[in-house]
């Protein structure tokens, strides 16, 4: 089998699993339906790791043309996988990871009935095609195909329980927001064919000129509307945390290890275009270092576990824009990778839990896990310790080399060091809402209004790939060790490099004292919320400022915002309707109408029935006709 | 004969003649079919304007000389054979259904 049928099948392989499950949804046995939904996720991460170890040893990209799909003029769309290390990169991340939960959620999913069992595994793996599409894409066509499919698959898994109105309102409002980004990526990709008439992104990048231009940013700020939109930053981030309404493995797989990540990607793959749109790219940062410290502090005050989480993935994707948006691509593609791995072990661990707990959610409602469901307690806390960034967890490799190269970058404006001070500031806050969250939930006493008393630890098919993650999530930093140790390997920015470039500068000796600052300051605040929220020696800070507590719970009244946007853009429909709509467009039509009516009851009169008036009429006729002849001949 | 004038004894009738008279009889014809109310003279007027058509025809034949206008006056016959049976079978029609002395009466199609 050659590479270029390797990739195609590797594609092909979710979405034949998901045309088996859904034609066989209401007659295949439930057993089938265990092995085929994860089975083909696995065999794609095979086919993916063939592609890898291909990459590893040639380093070469390929695009894999398979046929021409339309010809029109000088319009022309291939059929082409476009597969080099990013892709790759990115393939193995989905597939992985997606290999893992789909398992992960045979278990979960149990308790479903049969046909929606099957169908919840039919959107699982429309969505790892979707994805698999959308970042093996060769050209903007077929990203632009994936990135709708991504959108529709992610609608479908949020409103899965569609007898929940809140679940159907979710997914509506996820599908709305994100049809915004889509706008933009159209715009953007309609802007890059009239400008350089290519559809493929190697034409492309080769014809993207070195100097900056007007067209050029507009093209970077039009595809950056869509990676905000898809990757839930400011300001079209209201979606993420409602979408928390769909399963767990859902909010696990695609709102916080794969599809929201599509916006980094996004902004990666176009590197040839950000590199040189500098304001486009500048803003990639900026929006990504306000939106990590704006869902840091809102998740400050959250009390649904899976919103606490949604939140910070919020903030911890603002990092990677924060990445790629100072140009250091390589460590915003590890910090990518360490949160694949650490915020799938946290839904999923804290699935496990809401699966204990009869599927309660609010957190102030456990209490004391810690005793009772070690093994996943564990889990939850290797996850929050690498969300917080501690040592020697992944998240403390990629957040701090995100956060010292950020410092560390040259620069006439200082830009980079802002936004270094307000990605510091988040670290510390997010240490002190994952602590808030580990000690409230698992840690102390149960609480007294604990749905399950004696919960059960999960049964063994969502506790290995729990462990599988927390096995990785311990040890990944091994792949990038260079913020522990100077000159150390850096695995993933030197595999990464060929495309997306070698990041220009180094973080220096100051990097180390900085990192080891922020580990020592995050998990002095980490352990903090443990006097605050568990011993409760130390009053909490909401006393003291209510103001803030209560615009933090209302999430900066974005909602609000957007509701009375709405009403006003309502309104103004309604007024259109009132004073144009109806006088002028009814008012003619109906003016018509009516004239035509009234003209033609004048008319009908003629009409007498009398046999000798219509004879009459037709004898002048003739008589009439006659003279004319006469007069044109004799005339 | 070749000229188109008929002599009959003494006195000879030349072309117009003939068409002056179709001309009278077409409008005798028109105009009993435009005025009057019983439907079976409406169909002899209608007959009465068919022949000034055919005397026409036959005068012009005979001006030119050919027989073309001739057969054609045949055939107009023919046609208005058909016409007055079809004619008559309407009206004998109505006539079953019910009592018709003024065509005015059948307006039922008016505006």
């Amino acid at each position: 089998m050659t590479l270029q049928s390797v990739a195609l099948t590797l594609l092909l392989l979710p979405a034949a699993g998901a045309i088996v499950l859904a034609l066989g949804a209401l007659r295949l046995p439930r057993t089938a339906v265990k092995w085929i939904g994860p089975g083909t996720v696995w065999l794609s991460f095979v086919c993916g790791l063939i592609l890898f170890a291909d990459q590893l040893s040639h380093n070469q990209a390929h695009d894999f043309t398979y046929w021409t799909w339309i010809q029109l003029g000088s319009f022309n769309v291939p059929v082409d996988l476009l597969i080099d290390r990013l892709s790759v990169f990115m393939i193995l991340v989905v597939s992985g990871v997606g290999a893992l939960i789909t398992t992960y959620s045979v278990g979960y999913m149990a308790h479903e009935d049969d046909p929606s069992y099957a169908r919840f595994f039919v959107y699982m793996n429309v969505f790892i095609f979707s994805m698999l599409l959308l970042v093996s894409a060769g050209n903007f066509i077929f990203l632009i195909m994936g990135w709708a499919l991504v959108g529709l698959s992610s609608y479908l898994l949020i409103g899965f329980y569609y007898q929940r109105e809140a679940a159907v309102l979710a997914a509506r409002k996820a599908f709305v927001m994100n049809v915004i980004g889509d706008i933009g990526l159209f715009l953007g990709v309609f802007l890059i064919f009239t400008t350089y008439h290519q559809v493929r992104f190697t034409a492309v990048f080769g014809q993207v000129p070195k100097q900056d231009s007007v067209t050029l940013e507009v093209i970077a700020l039009l595809l950056l509307v869509g990676a905000i939109a898809k990757s839930a930053q400011l300001p079209l981030h209201t979606w993420l945390p409602d979408a928390m309404e769909g399963p767990t493995p859902v909010s696990a797989l695609i709102h916080a290890a794969t599809m929201v990540t599509a916006g980094v990607y996004l902004v990666g793959r176009m590197h040839p275009i950000f590199d040189v749109a500098q304001y486009a790219h500048d803003g990639v940062a900026a929006i990504g270092a306000l939106s990590a410290i704006f869902a840091a502090t809102v998740a400050l005050v959250q009390t649904d576990i899976k919103r606490v989480l949604a939140y910070s993935t919020m903030s911890q994707i603002g990092y990677m824009f924060l990445g790629v948006g100072v140009g250091a691509y390589g460590a915003a593609f590890f910090h990518l990778l360490a949160h694949a791995f650490f915020k799938a072990l946290l839904f999923m661990s804290a699935g496990n839990v809401i699966h204990a707990m009869g599927d309660e959610q609010d957190m102030r409602r456990y209490g004391g896990l810690r005793r009772q469901m070690r093994l996943t307690s564990a889990a939850f806390l290797v996850g929050s310790l690498a969300l917080v960034g501690i040592f020697p967890f992944v998240g403390f490799f990629s957040k701090d080399l995100v956060l010292g190269l950020a410092f560390s970058k040259p620069s006439l404006h200082d830009f980079p060091q802002i936004m270094w001070v307000v990605g510091t500031i988040t670290a510390l806050l997010t240490g002190f809402y994952t602590g808030r969250m580990w000690w409230i939930a698992f840690g102390g006493r149960p609480s007294p209004d604990r749905p399950v008393q004696h919960p059960h630890e999960a049964p063994p098919i969502m506790l290995y790939p729990v462990l599988a993650l927390a096995l990785l999530t311990l040890l990944g930093g091994l792949l990038q060790v260079e913020v522990a140790w100077h000159g150390g390997w850096k695995l993933v920015s030197d595999f990464l490099a060929p495309v997306v470039g070698v990041t220009g500068w180094s973080e220096g000796s100051i990097g180390y004292v900085i990192a080891a600052l922020t580990v020592v300051l995050s998990a002095a605040v980490f352990m903090s919320a443990y006097n605050l929220y568990v011993r409760r020696v130390w009053p909490t800070w909401s006393l003291a400022l209510p103001w803030a507590q209560r615009v933090l719970e209302h999430k900066y009244y974005f909602d609000e915002l957007y509701s009375s946007l709405v009403a006003a853009l309502d309104g103004l429909s309604q007024l259109v309707f009132r004073r144009v709509d109806q006088p002028l467009l009814d008012g003619t039509v109906r003016t018509l109408g009516e004239a035509t009516k009234a003209s033609a009851g004048a008319l009908s009169e003629v009409e007498t029935g009398y046999l000798r008036n219509y004879l009459l009429f037709f004898s002048a006729g003739a008589v009439v006709i006659l003279l004319v002849v006469v007069v044109r001949l004799f005339g | 004969m070749n000229n188109g004038l008929l002599h009959l004894g003494s006195s000879t009738l030349a072309s117009s003649d003939f068409l002056i008279l179709a001309g009278l009889l077409f409008l005798l014809g028109a105009v009993g079919v435009l005025v009057r109310r019983n439907p079976i003279v409406i169909l002899v007027c209608i007959e009465l304007m068919l022949n000034a058509a055919n005397l026409t025809l036959i005068t012009f034949a005979r001006q030119q000389g050919n027989l073309d206008g001739q057969i054609f006056a045949l055939l107009t016959m023919v046609v208005a054979a058909a016409e007055a049976v079809i004619g008559l079978a309407v009206l004998v029609d109505i006539f079953g259904a019910r009592e018709l002395d003024d065509i005015d009466d059948l307006s039922e199609l008016n505006g």
